[in-house]
């Protein structure tokens, strides 16, 4: 008796378990499993996104690895990552300690104010900064003739207009990063700080000596967090350059989008995604593997 | 006594370093608000200022005249639509994988799979994904943008996580007493997860209202254009029509950032305890 009704248990949970999970794991499967299949399927074939679809073996990948806009798109991806990463991560945890100390008043007020500019989107991110930095009427510009200096052409020129992305990018995600790193400050045991207080350590000591080392994992999280995010940087861009002047500000994203969309080469788009995913994989594993190693030393 | 002068010195010159980054980093927020009152002539010559001679509605009023009404509500459909259906099937979900961990063996092999989701950038699917979209007869349709996006590892995650905290024996009691396992989800869990449906709630509309890529490839007849489309418009081949985006764009700014301000002790708590984005 006892046995059958713990059978009928098993049973009834089995099926309420998979009850609950059904809804995730169908729209899971439908929009991200079979895309992630048939991206690999594609990526073997001269797909158009219409009628055509033969067999092309790997002719894609073939292309691909002659394509110089590729090899462009994703160079440039690199350099902008970084270029960026290190202003992404050390600025947003330099805020956070100021705004965690308890010599700061208003931190509250100021945190929010920080935090504000993680809600908009993209795309109006890349317009708000653009619309300092606009070569004609913009207020930077202003400035900068103000003090006798000379305008600067910051569409026109590649370093410029790349400048421009990364300071929105950095704008953007610093209050986003300064709340992690603020929660890693303050998961630190108030302790240590006594101690070290006592043992008359400087404010200078104290961050450098203590804070900066147990907020290793903190940081190495937002590196991680940070890199996947300038690598797949895309909506941004179509605020502020939409990957000019010429192609010198189309990255990686952009790159299989124009390819894909535009071009209508979904095989080829889907082959340079292949690619890209696994390009990407290995940046985090390495980062992870780089961070485990250092946390053993 | 000297050193207590020498602290307060510090403290206030550190309280008003803070405040000017602070206001340093809110300044090109301000900046794009004051500039969408300007006149169109105070907008486009030397010397600039801080606020208008004489403010101005027009570019609101332009803005809204073309249509932009229908593309706000398109937007507040695909935030609220897609943020339920988040919260209803993460909140399953995430209940789901925790409560049922030790009776059925493989919760953490279906956990690992939905984490294949933060593991793979989306953008990296898009081009299929516009297939199946496509397929299912949903392009050109505002469903075809909210049933792609509404399952986030994101959100189930923090379900599984705030159920791992609460002790199996709630469940356990209610089963004791003849309740069935649906509802011991409805009537006695789900109300013990309020905290993660209210950070989920904020993070959902915030992602579901700034969407971008998907609407842009979707959405193809102007009727069914998002907020975040119609700014994009305004972004031509022969520049950009700046009177219009820039009172657009601070429109587009408004509903999340109330949000925000009403929650936001949510917001900050759920960033750093789940640590995730996307």
């Amino acid at each position: 008796m006892a046995a059958s009704s713990m059978k009928m248990h098993k049973i009834t949970h089995t099926a309420a378990f998979w009850g609950f999970v059904a809804p995730s794991v169908v729209l899971f499967t439908i929009f991200f499993l079979i895309p992630l299949v048939l991206s690999i399927a594609f990526s073997f074939t001269n797909f158009d996104g219409w009628k055509t679809m033969d067999f092309v073996g790997l002719a894609n990948f073939a292309e691909l690895f002659r394509d110089k806009n590729f090899y462009g798109a994703l160079g440039r991806t690199f350099v902008y990552t970084l270029f960026s990463l290190p202003f992404k991560v050390i600025i947003p945890l330099l805020i956070a300690a100021l705004l965690c100390s308890d010599r700061v008043r208003f931190k509250s007020f100021s945190r929010t104010l920080v935090y504000i500019p993680v809600l908009l989107s993209s795309l109006v991110v890349g317009i708000t900064i653009n619309w300092m930095f606009s070569a004609e009427y913009g207020l930077v510009n202003f400035l900068i003739t103000s003090a006798g200096g000379k305008a600067l052409d910051w569409a026109l020129n590649p370093y410029l207009a790349t400048f421009v992305i990364s300071f929105a990018s950095n704008w953007a995600s610093t209050g986003f990063y300064m709340i992690i790193f603020i929660g890693g400050i303050k998961s630190i045991s108030n302790d240590i700080y006594e101690a070290a207080s006592i043992d008359g350590c400087t404010s200078k000591q104290t961050f450098l000596k203590i804070t900066i080392p147990m907020l290793a994992p903190t940081t190495f999280l937002a590196v991680l967090l940070a890199t996947v995010n300038l690598l797949k940087e895309y909506a941004l861009v179509q605020g502020i350059t939409q990957g000019g002047p010429g192609i010198k500000t189309v990255f990686i994203i952009q790159y299989i989008f124009d390819k894909g969309f535009n071009s209508m080469q979904y095989g080829y788009a889907s082959a340079i995604s292949f690619i890209v995913m696994i390009i990407f994989a290995l940046i985090a594993y390495v980062q992870f593997r780089f961070s485990n190693n250092g946390g053993e030393n | 006594m000297l050193n207590t002068k020498r602290d307060r010195i510090v403290n206030s010159s550190m309280t008003v370093l803070s405040i000017i980054v602070a206001l340093a980093i809110i300044f090109p927020i301000v900046w794009l608000i004051c500039s969408s009152f300007k006149q169109p002539n105070e907008l486009f010559r030397y010397p600039l200022h801080m606020f208008s001679a004489n403010p101005t509605l027009d570019h609101y009023r332009s803005v809204m005249a073309g249509g932009f009404m229908g593309y706000i509500g398109n937007s507040f459909f695909l935030a609220i639509v897609g943020t339920l259906i988040t919260l209803v099937i993460s909140s399953m979900c995430g209940y789901a994988l925790a409560v049922y961990r030790n009776e059925i063996k493989y919760t953490n092999k279906v956990f690992a799979v939905f984490l294949l989701g933060t593991l793979i950038p989306g953008e990296t699917l898009t081009v299929p994904q516009v297939s199946v979209i496509s397929a299912l007869g949903l392009y050109n349709n505002i469903w075809g943008v909210i049933l792609p996006v509404v399952t986030t590892t994101t959100g189930i995650f923090l379900f599984r996580q705030m159920y791992m905290q609460l002790p199996l024996s709630f469940v356990e009691a209610a089963r004791i007493d003849g309740c069935p396992e649906f509802k011991t989800f409805t009537h006695i869990m789900a109300p013990l997860a309020s905290s993660t449906f209210v950070t989920l709630t904020i993070f959902s509309f915030m992602w579901r209202w700034n969407d971008y890529i998907l609407p842009l490839l979707v959405l193809s007849d102007q009727k069914n254009y998002t907020i975040q489309i119609a700014i994009k418009n305004f972004i031509g081949m022969n520049g950009t029509d700046w009177s219009s985006i820039l009172s657009a764009s601070v429109i587009s700014m408004i509903p999340v950032t109330i949000i925000f301000v009403i929650l936001q002790r949510y917001i900050i708590g759920g960033i750093s305890a789940g640590g995730v984005k996307g």
